[in-house]
């Protein structure tokens, strides 16, 4: 039984309409009014009424004083995803023991970023640590550390970590140096090495919390789905994944759910010896693992039903 | 004053006329240029796909070039710093050659850079969105600092030449040149005050460019010594690469040497005794070099931690012949043959030094690209071909457009100032007179 | 024999073809899976939800914009409502106090939806019968004791009985879903008390919402109690702005210090140098204008 806190916050749905509109610019500017567009929340109001288009097709009646220009917009969903959710600091659980290499949270991340071919933000990775030990696949998002590593090293501020814990990029002051590639010790970040020709939904205004699109020569890795959190929903690879390996949750309120259990995060942490991968890096992840004990498949399964592609990507796997 | 003339005239050979092979020659490492040039075109336009970098080894080439040009540019600074504050006697011939090493070199640095980024049109966001906790930050600031300063120093090291091409009415050149020559030197004319201010002025500068070359080329280190990655963190990096930089600049000194002797015939002013004596100072340096690599590989293959082990593997497998011949012949070789009195001619000493270059920068890629091949999670999960690095035509193609800009500035300076300081030079003449 | 065998081959090959046609025409009728459900929340709204969703590649998928009627079922159906399906697929109406309820022998209500069906959905209908329970939900602290205990109680012949033997959960609601504090047995007497975890998190006052409710009950549907109350540990989290880090957009005092002192140094000289060259420009045209003048 699932049921969603009913308490969406003013300013997550202030945000939605900010962008349903944003969208409408398209179908604005046809109209005439070109350049703008409409936001609301503005307190002081003129009481004049303009009738717009809205991209669905039904005529919207807004106040002249919430017509804003695009590019006030952009800047304003762009504070906003600097700021992140208020009191909130995010985690992720992946518990190892379930994890069979299906990689539907690769295909869910890739659809729902609108990531081109070659530049996946989730990996799965067969790991096995020595010869007379076992095994076992290993989900690697971006780790989300609270030293991050990547943000320190970022000469121009395009990427940043905000207070709920999510470290984002800014693709349009990403420069491209790919010092924070480098600076990255789990490999999270990914390079558009070529025009990633995506098809960009029609009036679509970029937003470091969805990243779509991406742009040639910069920087992209997982966001957590940021532009999910807002809307109180999970994560597409949480959702997505059919064995339920990925929890996800706010670590304030101490809670991880993978969309069908929700568990104590501590509890979790107790009673399954949770870890963080090289801790002793010191990057602190907000991404903690548990370790594949009492596993649900044996770890060959995981390529069973994949095709000859996939499989080539694990041939030099083994004890490292 | 008969002596001064043929100083003037030996000194600065191209400045009167132009001959056919100095055409010739430029115009082939234009041709280099001029590829490259198409190559980075073609990189623009069809993205950082037509380079050889990948998602693992996200630097290559250029980063190699670009710590090797800012290499000899430091060295430069730094030999002739020294050599400067010093009073080295046997320094006048060689140190114009070591300052203009300098400033040309630091020119062309940091274009790898500006091939090396993915969005070039946002270069400008470096300077209006700065961060100063990223190396980088601290990078563009060094550069920008010390390419001000070597222009100075460059400049104060080049207004007596001037002020005597200026005052010298039977050098043949066009009139602009005369003009140029007159405004440059801003009226020195060499007073007992003007002299005082002028070396006060450059004896700072020395020391000012010794001690940024020493920052600039640890910051430059730190980039890649501040990260997590294996083989890359280490304290040792910052002096490490300075005196790897003094080591490749020590060498193209040699080099040069060689070459502006035999292209210029200047045998009279660079004699044996500055081949051996420069040749003497590689060694030193190479031992020190020597003695730092040795002392960063010791500890890493001694230590068993595993990232560490893995990329000593990969060093000693993969790129053993590379290894080696950066680490061992490239060090050992050039100290063999100027060690030994017996090996010590021009051309050995001279092949010593190609030697040591071209180790040095092998060395650079053996400490970029194995490293970024050696990431803490094992390279899975990606395209196979993706894996291993290996230069495509475009990046060997800039590469070379580089080598031919080092060269082309080269000859192009050669048109309009003396290679070897004259003034330097019958301060030296008068100095032996007076003995 | 020739022609037999030509119309053979030709037969072989029409079939695949035409069965491949003939499951594309069966693919595009969707068979919904229909579900109706009765809550009754904390303010005892009644409401009926009714869920339209299809099955594609092994995963739910909702029907939007679908019509739903809701009927409730007595001596005969009567039909209380339509409402259409919203985008996760679910229709709801509320039954207001006016709506006539007759219980059944059993004291039980009866309801269905129905889906009318289209061109490209088959239809369907959903029935389910509720009895109406009274869930209480007490609070209590005793010391830093925090005590949920729950009762229920249904109306039989106008004479409140306890309900006994079914289960109730207690919940904490979280960002992204529900957190289960308990799972409780109501015992004869009708009621069920657990301890609340005295290390459960609330916001930055210690507020939490408990939640007890029947779930998906085989008698009374969904049935919920909430209270909010400062049961939580208060937990404070906010960033400093002026927090100075590596990876924050200030950067550490000793680092600017460090960078201005060195720089102030270097350009310094710098200063200095071109300060001399201008000395030597000045001194030139001093000695110029002295030349001049012995002239």
């Amino acid at each position: 039984m699932k049921e969603k806190e009913e308490n969406e916050s003013e300013r997550s749905s202030r945000r939605n309409f900010l962008k349903k509109v944003g969208v409408g610019v398209g179908a604005v500017s046809i109209a005439g009014v070109a350049g703008t567009s409409v936001f609301a929340g503005n307190k002081s109001k003129s009481g004049e009424k303009i009738k717009l288009l809205s991209p669905d097709g039904t005529l919207v009646e807004v106040d002249k004083d919430d017509i804003k220009p695009v590019k006030e917009i952009l800047n304003e969903l762009k504070e906003e995803a600097r700021a992140g959710l208020p009191n909130r600091k995010f985690c992720m659980v992946i518990d190892l023991a379930r994890c069979k290499n299906a990689r539907k949270c690769v295909e869910a991340c890739q659809e729902g970023h609108l990531l081109p071919k070659d530049h996946e933000w989730m990996r799965l990775y067969l790991l096995q640590d020595d010869n007379h030990t076992a095994k076992y696949w290993f989900p690697r998002p971006c780790f989300h550390c609270d030293k991050p590593m990547c943000v320190s090293v970022c000469p121009v501020g395009a990427t940043y970590k905000r207070p709920d814990g999510i470290v984002l990029i800014d693709n349009q002051r990403c420069i491209g140096c790919k010092f924070c590639m480098t600076g990255c010790p789990y490999s999270a970040r990914v390079f558009n090495w070529k025009d990633p020709e995506v098809k960009v939904p029609e009036g679509h205004v970029y937003d470091p919390e969805t990243n779509i699109p991406a742009v040639e020569g910069t920087v992209g890795k997982c966001i957590f789905c940021a532009d999910n959190l807002r809307k109180n929903e999970l994560p597409r690879c949480v959702t997505a994944c059919p064995m339920g390996v990925i929890y996800f949750g706010d670590i304030l309120e101490d809670t991880v759910t993978n969309g069908i259990e929700t568990e104590r995060f501590s509890k979790l942490m107790l009673d399954r010896a949770g870890y963080r991968y090289r801790e002793e890096l010191g990057t602190l992840p907000s991404v903690y693992y548990l370790p594949p004990t009492q596993r649900m498949f044996p770890v060959e399964s995981g390529l069973e039903d994949s095709d000859e592609s996939i499989k080539g990507r694990y041939k030099n796997a083994g004890p490292r | 004053m008969e002596a001064d003339k043929k100083l003037i005239r030996d000194l600065t050979p191209e400045i009167e006329k132009t001959s056919i092979k100095w055409y010739i020659t430029f115009f082939i490492f234009f041709a280099f240029f001029a590829i490259g040039i198409y190559g980075l075109i073609l990189q623009i336009d069809k993205g950082h796909i037509v380079t050889g970098m990948r998602d693992n080894v996200v630097w290559g080439f250029y980063i190699v070039n670009f710590i090797f040009f800012m290499g000899l540019s430091y060295s430069g600074a730094l030999i002739s710093g020294v050599l400067h504050l010093f009073h080295t006697g046997w320094r006048k011939p060689v140190i114009r050659m070591a300052e203009l090493i300098t400033i040309i070199s630091l020119i062309i640095g940091p274009f790898f850079i500006f091939f090396c980024i993915g969005r070039l049109d946002r270069l400008y966001f470096l300077f209006i969105h700065p961060r100063i906790q990223s190396p980088i930050t601290w990078d563009v600031i060094a550069i920008c600092t010390d390419l001000f300063g070597c222009f100075i120093y460059l400049y104060l090291s080049f207004i007596e030449d001037f002020a005597i091409l200026r005052d010298y009415t039977e050098l043949n050149v066009p009139p602009w040149k005369k003009k140029l020559y007159k405004t440059l030197s801003l009226g020195f004319t060499g007073t007992e005050k003007q002299r005082k201010i002028l070396s006060n002025a450059r004896m700072i500068m020395a020391a000012m460019i010794i001690a940024i070359a020493i920052i600039v080329y640890s910051v430059l280190a730190w980039i890649f010594g501040v990260t997590l990655q294996p083989g890359w963190h280490s304290t040792i990096f910052g002096p490490y690469f300075v005196i790897a930089a003094v080591f490749s600049g020590t060498g193209l000194l040699i080099i040069l040497m060689w070459i502006f002797r035999k292209i210029y015939h200047l045998e009279e002013y660079i004699t044996k005794r500055h081949f051996v004596n420069v040749g003497v100072l590689l060694t030193i340096i190479a031992a020190f070099y020597g003695y730092f690599t040795f002392s960063d590989y010791l500890t890493k293959w001694y230590g068993s931690i595993k990232m560490d082990s893995i990329l000593i593997d990969k060093l000693f497998t993969d790129y053993y012949s590379l290894f080696i011949f950066a680490n061992y012949i490239g060090i050992l070789l050039p100290c063999i043959i100027i060690a030994f009195p017996k090996f010590r001619t021009i051309p050995s000493i001279t092949v010593a030094a190609v030697i040591a270059v071209t180790a040095l920068w092998v060395n650079r890629y053996i400490i970029v690209i194995p490293t970024l091949e050696t990431p803490f999670l094992p390279i899975q999960d990606t395209r196979p071909d993706w894996i291993n690095y290996s230069p495509t035509w475009i990046e060997w193609s800039l590469t070379l457009a580089g080598v031919s800009v080092f060269a082309m500035l080269f000859m192009l300076v050669s048109k309009i100032a003396p290679i070897i300081s004259i003034s330097e030079m019958q301060e030296k003449d008068k100095i032996e007179i007076l003995k | 024999m020739k022609k037999k065998i030509i119309y053979t081959i030709l037969l072989l090959i029409l079939l695949p073809v035409f069965s491949v046609y003939l499951f594309s025409q069966e693919i595009t009728v969707i068979s919904p899976y229909i579900q109706l459900q009765y809550f009754k929340n904390t303010d005892d709204q009644r409401i009926l939800q009714t869920t339209l969703t299809y099955s594609k590649n092994r995963m739910e998928l909702p029907l939007p914009g679908m019509e739903i009627s809701f009927f409730t079922v007595g001596d005969q159906k009567e039909l209380v409502a339509t409402a259409l399906t919203d985008n996760k697929g679910v229709a709801r109406f509320e039954l207001k106090s006016d709506t006539r309820l007759k219980a059944g022998k059993d004291g039980m209500w009866a309801f269905s939806s129905e889906f009318k069906g289209n061109d490209t959905i088959e239809a369907g209908a959903s029935e389910i019968t509720v009895k109406d329970v009274r869930l209480e939900m007490v609070l209590t602290q005793i010391d830093s004791i925090k005590t949920i205990t729950v009762n229920a109680f249904i109306k039989e012949n106008g004479t409140e009985k306890p309900v006994s033997g079914e289960v109730v959960k207690v919940y904490v609601p979280r960002m992204f879903s529900l957190l289960q504090v308990s799972e409780l047995t109501l015992d004869d007497a009708g009621t069920a008390s657990v301890e609340f975890p005295s290390d459960l998190p609330g916001d930055k006052d210690g507020n939490v919402t408990i939640i007890a409710k029947f779930e998906e009950n085989q008698i009374f549907g969904n049935v919920e109690k909430r209270e909010t109350l400062t049961w939580g540990l208060p937990t404070d989290y906010s960033v400093p702005v002026t927090h100075r880090a590596l990876w924050t957009k200030t950067a550490p005092k000793w680092m600017i210090y460090t960078l201005s002192v060195l720089l102030a140094g270097v350009w310094g000289h710098y200063l200095f140098a071109l300060i001399s060259l201008i000395r030597i420009r000045i001194d030139a045209k001093k000695q110029e204008a002295k030349d001049e003048y012995r002239i």
